[in-house]
C-alpha cells in the first residue's frame, strides 16, 4: 500500500506523457509521407503518374492557357487533389524524373472548408478529363 | 411461461470498439443462448477490388480493410499476385516484410491487452499500455512514413529501404518496449483484477477448440498447436527464431498470457532481423498480367487470414476473396458465451480481440 501511495504522490509531480499540442508543434520526421510536389519545368508529360495513382488524385486536363514547356504538346495542365491522395508515393516511383518533376514532401495538406469547393471543383475536372 | 429474457449487447455499447451485436438469451444471470450479427460496417471492398481498381492498386485498397492488420492484408494480397506473376522477391524484402508484420502484431496485441484492462475496470493500466504502444507506432512511422496506413508493401518487394541509423533507433526503442512488456507479465500474473478475476472465465477446452475451428491466440490459449507462421515456407520464420506459444487453460487469463508471450517472441524476431538485414534490392520489377488462381494464408494478429485471387490476364481481377480471422472464430465465440454470467460478457468479448471492420469488409 505504501508503494502505491508513494507512486501516486510522485505521479502528481511528473510531467505528462502527452505534449501541449497547439503550442508545442509535433516533431516531424523528414521521411514522413506528405504532400506530393510537382516541378513543371522538368515534367515531360508522360502521364505515368496519372496511370499509377491508385485513387486517381492526379489528373492532366486540357487548358486554354498551357505552360510554355515544349514537351507539353497537347496543352495539358497538372491537377493534384491533396484530399483524395493517400500519400502512397506510387506516382513518384512511376515518374521517370523523380526529385525534379515529382517528389514527396513531409508537409501536411491545409484544412479545407466548405467554401473552398474542394469536391465540386474536382468533380468538374474529372468530367473534363473523361470527355 | 417463458423463463428467459433477451438482452442485447450492441450494436452500440460502451464496451465495444466496433459495431457488433450479440443477442443473449439469459436465465437469471446465466447466458443460455447467443445470436450474433457482424455486418454493420460493410463497405464492399471485395466488389471494389474487381470493378474499380486495377490489380496493381488493389494492394492499397485491401490495406484499408482494417487499420490494425493493414500490413497482413496488403502482404497476403501481394504474395497472391506475386505467385500469379512468378516474381521472386529478394531476401532483404522478405526480412523487411517480416519486420513490419511482427511490429504490427506487437501493437495489435498491446491494443487488445489494454482493452482487456479497461473492461476489468483498470483504467490506469489501459493508459499505460496505450502510452507504451506509441513507441511501436513511432517505429512504424520511422520505417514507413505513416503511423497507421503503412502502404509499405508493393508487388515485387517493399517501398522503402531501412537505414543503419533507423535500425539503431528501432533497436533502442524495442529494448524499452521489452522491459515494459516484462512488467506487464508481472502485472497480468500477480495483480488481482487482471489475473485471479479472469481465471476460469470464458474458458474454451482443447476439444471445443478443435470442434469449433478456433484459430489464432484463442486456439493457442486452449493448447491447440496452430499457427500459420509454423506452416508456411514463404517467409523465413524458422531461421528468425519463431516459437509457438501455447497455454492449457483456455480462459481469459490464458489468452492474455499468450498475447504477452507472443509480443516477447515478436520482439526477439524483430531484433534478429535488425541484427542482420541481408544485402540486396528491395524491389524486383514485375511483368505481365495476373492469370490463374492463387490462395495465400498468413497469420494476422488475430489468427489465420486467407486470400483467394483469380485473374484473367487483364488488368482487372475476376475475384478477390478475403476470409478474415474473426469471421472464422464466430462459432467458437458464440460457444464460449454459453453458461457464463451476463456481467462477464464485455470482458470475454474484449479478450477475443474481435476485428469487425475486417469481418464485414
Amino acid at each position: 500500500m505504501f508503494t502505491s501511495l508513494f507512486k501516486a504522490l510522485t505521479n502528481l509531480f511528473k510531467k505528462p506523457q502527452t505534449i501541449d499540442y497547439p503550442v508545442t508543434p509535433i516533431e516531424k520526421d523528414k521521411d514522413y509521407r506528405g504532400l506530393i510536389e510537382y516541378g513543371e519545368e522538368s515534367c515531360i508529360y508522360c502521364m505515368k503518374c496519372e496511370k499509377a495513382c491508385p485513387p486517381g488524385a492526379i489528373l492532366f486536363v486540357k487548358t486554354d492557357t498551357p505552360s510554355e514547356n515544349e514537351k507539353n504538346k497537347k496543352g495539358l495542365k497538372y491537377n493534384y487533389n491533396p484530399y483524395l491522395c493517400i500519400y502512397c508515393g506510387e506516382c513518384v516511383r512511376a515518374c521517370p524524373k523523380p526529385e525534379e518533376a515529382l517528389w514527396q514532401s513531409n508537409k501536411k495538406p491545409e484544412v479545407a472548408v466548405r467554401g473552398d469547393n474542394v469536391n465540386s471543383d474536382w468533380f468538374e475536372l474529372e468530367k473534363l478529363h473523361k470527355s | 411461461m417463458k423463463k428467459t429474457i433477451n438482452i442485447p449487447l450492441g450494436s452500440q455499447h460502451i464496451s465495444l470498439l466496433e459495431p457488433v451485436r450479440f443477442k443473449f438469451e439469459c436465465e437469471n444471470e446465466k447466458i443460455v443462448g447467443v445470436d450474433s450479427d457482424v455486418g454493420f460496417v460493410h463497405r464492399g471492398v471485395e466488389k471494389a477490388c474487381t470493378t474499380r481498381f486495377k490489380y496493381d492498386a488493389v494492394g492499397y485498397v485491401v490495406a484499408r480493410v482494417c487499420g490494425l492488420c493493414a500490413i497482413t492484408h496488403s502482404l497476403s494480397y501481394t504474395v497472391a499476385i506475386e505467385q500469379l506473376l512468378d516474381v521472386e522477391v529478394s531476401k532483404k524484402a522478405k526480412y523487411l516484410r517480416v519486420l513490419l508484420l511482427e511490429l504490427d502484431r506487437i501493437h495489435s496485441h498491446m491494443l487488445c491487452l489494454s482493452h482487456t484492462c479497461e473492461s476489468a475496470g483498470f483504467e490506469a493500466m489501459f493508459m499505460r499500455i496505450m502510452g507504451d504502444r506509441e513507441l511501436i507506432m513511432e517505429i512504424q512511422e520511422l520505417l514507413t512514413g505513416n503511423r497507421i496506413q503503412f502502404d509499405y508493401i508493393s508487388i515485387g518487394g517493399v517501398n522503402r529501404d531501412i537505414s543503419l541509423e533507423t535500425a539503431k533507433k528501432i533497436v533502442n526503442s524495442l529494448d524499452i518496449v521489452k522491459q515494459k512488456v516484462l512488467g506487464y507479465i508481472d502485472e497480468f500474473t500477480n495483480n488481482w483484477s487482471l489475473s485471479l478475476k479472469f481465471k476460469g472465465i470464458g474458458a474454451l477446452t482443447l476439444d471445443e477448440a478443435y470442434r469449433f475451428n478456433a484459430i489464432g491466440p484463442l486456439a493457442r490459449a486452449s493448447g491447440l498447436h496452430i499457427d500459420v507462421r509454423n506452416e508456411i515456407e514463404y517467409l523465413p520464420y524458422k531461421e528468425l527464431g519463431f516459437k509457438m506459444q501455447t497455454h492449457t487453460d483456455g480462459d481469459i487469463n490464458a489468452r492474455n498470457i499468450i498475447r504477452l508471450n507472443e509480443i516477447l517472441n515478436s520482439l526477439e524476431m524483430c531484433n534478429n532481423i535488425l541484427a542482420g538485414v541481408p544485402e540486396g534490392e528491395i524491389v524486383v520489377k514485375s511483368k505481365g498480367k495476373p492469370s490463374g488462381e492463387s490462395l495465400v494464408r498468413f497469420e494476422a494478429p488475430r489468427g489465420e487470414l486467407m486470400y483467394f485471387v483469380k485473374g484473367n490476364a487483364t488488368a482487372m481481377l475476376d475475384r478477390v476473396r478475403i476470409k478474415t480471422p474473426t469471421f472464422s472464430s464466430i462459432p467458437a465465440f458464440s460457444h464460449i458465451f454459453m453458461g457464463e454470467n451476463y456481467a462477464d460478457a464485455p470482458a470475454i468479448l474484449a479478450s477475443f480481440d474481435p476485428c469487425l471492420s475486417c469481418t464485414a469488409k
